[in-house]
């Protein structure tokens, strides 16, 4: 994470926070805190940082994309997959925030995919930010990140706990795993094997240029030859790195790692 | 439901390859391509975790300094100028200011991303840069320069200003200087429009250039 000058506030905020919350009264008494990771406050500092502002279904063209032409292309007839159990689908939401998207991926794919009887999927959501990855295990959300969800879809995957609070059911809870990354660790994102479909939004806005480049290099590295990788609709890959190839769909631009080398 | 979930820590799946035994600097040299690129990768590993006892960190930058002179896999040569990029320092920045001077468009390409990626260390060269005898070179640079803050972008392409005979090199300092220039730029551009009066295209763009630094200065009580 990198914040210019113009972010001075938005750190000093959160560094008072932290300040307020450990005890620590002046900032060399935290800095020195931080220094030997007291209490692992550097995870508690990284996570003051994360912003995991987001909803159900959010940029639901992409959802679309996904069970419209990125699945198709990964289990077409040349890939070898044949629905028999080996070989499940793999797909990667990182970062995954409080768990809106790993569920929503689910979700989609359960309410649009046609064929998703005939394969086993596999859905990880990772994060950095420990607390955000406890919030997703529980999955308990409230109004306004359920509203692009139909009613419909909300009385099928959620328990209503009343209070305008709702949980996700527990077969869909069992079915999504959660698990800590760090995106520009190269022996962490290589733990996770492989993956067919990998949706990295809005996060790589948040890293410096030498750091966007491991990330896309670690994010090359998860993807399966032909796998697709899907960024926020304001991000591009084309300005960190050449190594993937430029896909155009009816309902979304995704990048993709080539078949074979170059 | 056909979702399924997996807890074991580690994915075996066609996941990261076994550790090889033999060092990166030799796979680098002499691996296949995965090889070379997973070796270019795990210099730059090593040198942030200290380099083993085995491996000096400049051993590492002189042979990814070696491999990307030679190597024609893009994959390859993006991981090569990423771990340049993260070990940094000045025989990195070394290595990539050579692959400047390389005839391939790709190489340069990929060296002019390494150094934006790697600002900090490459700040120092950039009076040198901007005074290389090769007129490319100067061009390039002016470019790179656009990524500083804008008093000391506007203070080095001022510099280049007062003492360019190129006209193509005070062309690309004058578009820096039309998106990023300070008021301090515009007795430079006015005395560089004199000195090239001939060269339409670059009068051209000093005009616009300074109307453009005009217009973003802050208003002045009177």
């Amino acid at each position: 994470m990198v914040f210019t000058e113009t972010k001075r506030y938005y750190v000093e905020r959160r560094v008072r926070e932290r300040m307020r919350a450990t005890g620590s009264r002046t900032f060399a008494s935290y800095f020195a805190r931080l220094r030997i990771d007291a209490m692992a406050e550097v995870e508690q500092l990284v996570n003051a940082f994360t912003i995991n502002e987001t909803y159900f279904y959010r940029e639901k063209h992409q959802l679309e994309c996904l069970t419209n032409d990125l699945l198709a292309d990964r289990v077409n007839p040349r890939s070898g997959r044949n629905g028999n159990g080996n070989n499940p689908i793999r797909i990667w939401s990182v970062p995954c925030s409080t768990g809106e998207e790993p569920y929503s991926i689910a979700i989609w794919l359960l309410e649009n995919w046609p064929r998703v009887d005939e394969f086993d999927i596999e859905v990880i959501g990772s994060d950095i930010d420990t607390k955000v990855l406890e919030a997703a295990r529980i999955a308990e959300f409230g109004k306004r990140a359920l509203a692009q969800l139909p009613a419909g879809l909300v009385g099928r995957y959620f328990d209503d706990l009343g209070d305008n609070r709702w949980r996700v059911v527990e077969d869909l809870r069992g079915s999504v795993r959660f698990t800590p990354v760090n995106l520009i660790e190269p022996a962490e994102t290589a733990s996770f094997g492989r993956f067919d479909v990998i949706f990295c939004r809005n996060v790589l806005i948040y890293f410096d240029d030498a750091s966007r480049r491991v990330a896309a290099e670690n994010l090359y590295d998860s993807l399966l030859p032909g796998g697709f990788l899907c960024l926020g609709h304001t991000e591009s890959m084309s300005r960190i790195s050449p190594l993937f190839e430029v896909r155009r769909f009816s309902d979304a631009i995704v990048y993709q790692r080539p078949e074979t080398a170059a | 439901m056909p979702l399924i979930r997996k807890d074991a820590a580690a994915n075996t799946q066609s996941g990261a390859a076994p550790r090889d035994r033999r060092r990166p600097i030799d796979l680098l040299r002499s691996g296949t391509a995965d090889e070379r690129r997973s070796a270019a990768r795990a210099i730059a590993d090593l040198a942030h975790a200290g380099a083993p006892a085995d491996m000096r960190i400049s051993d590492g930058t002189k042979a990814l300094g070696e491999a990307i002179k030679t190597e024609t896999d893009l994959r390859v040569r993006e991981a090569i100028f990423t771990s340049l990029v993260r070990i940094g320092g000045g025989e990195s920045v070394d290595v990539v200011v050579s692959c400047l001077r390389m005839d391939d468009a790709q190489l340069r390409t990929g060296a002019l991303d390494a150094m934006r990626a790697m600002m900090g260390d490459v700040r120092p060269v950039l009076p040198d840069l901007l005074a290389d005898p090769d007129t490319d070179i100067r061009i390039l640079t002016c470019d790179l320069v656009r990524d500083l803050p804008p008093a000391d972008a506007t203070r080095l392409l001022c510099e280049v200003l007062a003492r360019e005979t190129n006209a193509n090199v005070c062309a690309a300092a004058v578009d820096v200087l039309a998106d990023i220039g300070e008021a301090e730029a515009l007795p430079f551009l006015e005395a560089c429009s004199g000195r090239f009066d001939d060269v339409t295209f670059l009068t051209f763009a000093i005009t616009l250039a300074t109307e453009r630094i005009i217009a973003g200065r802050p208003v002045q009580n009177e």
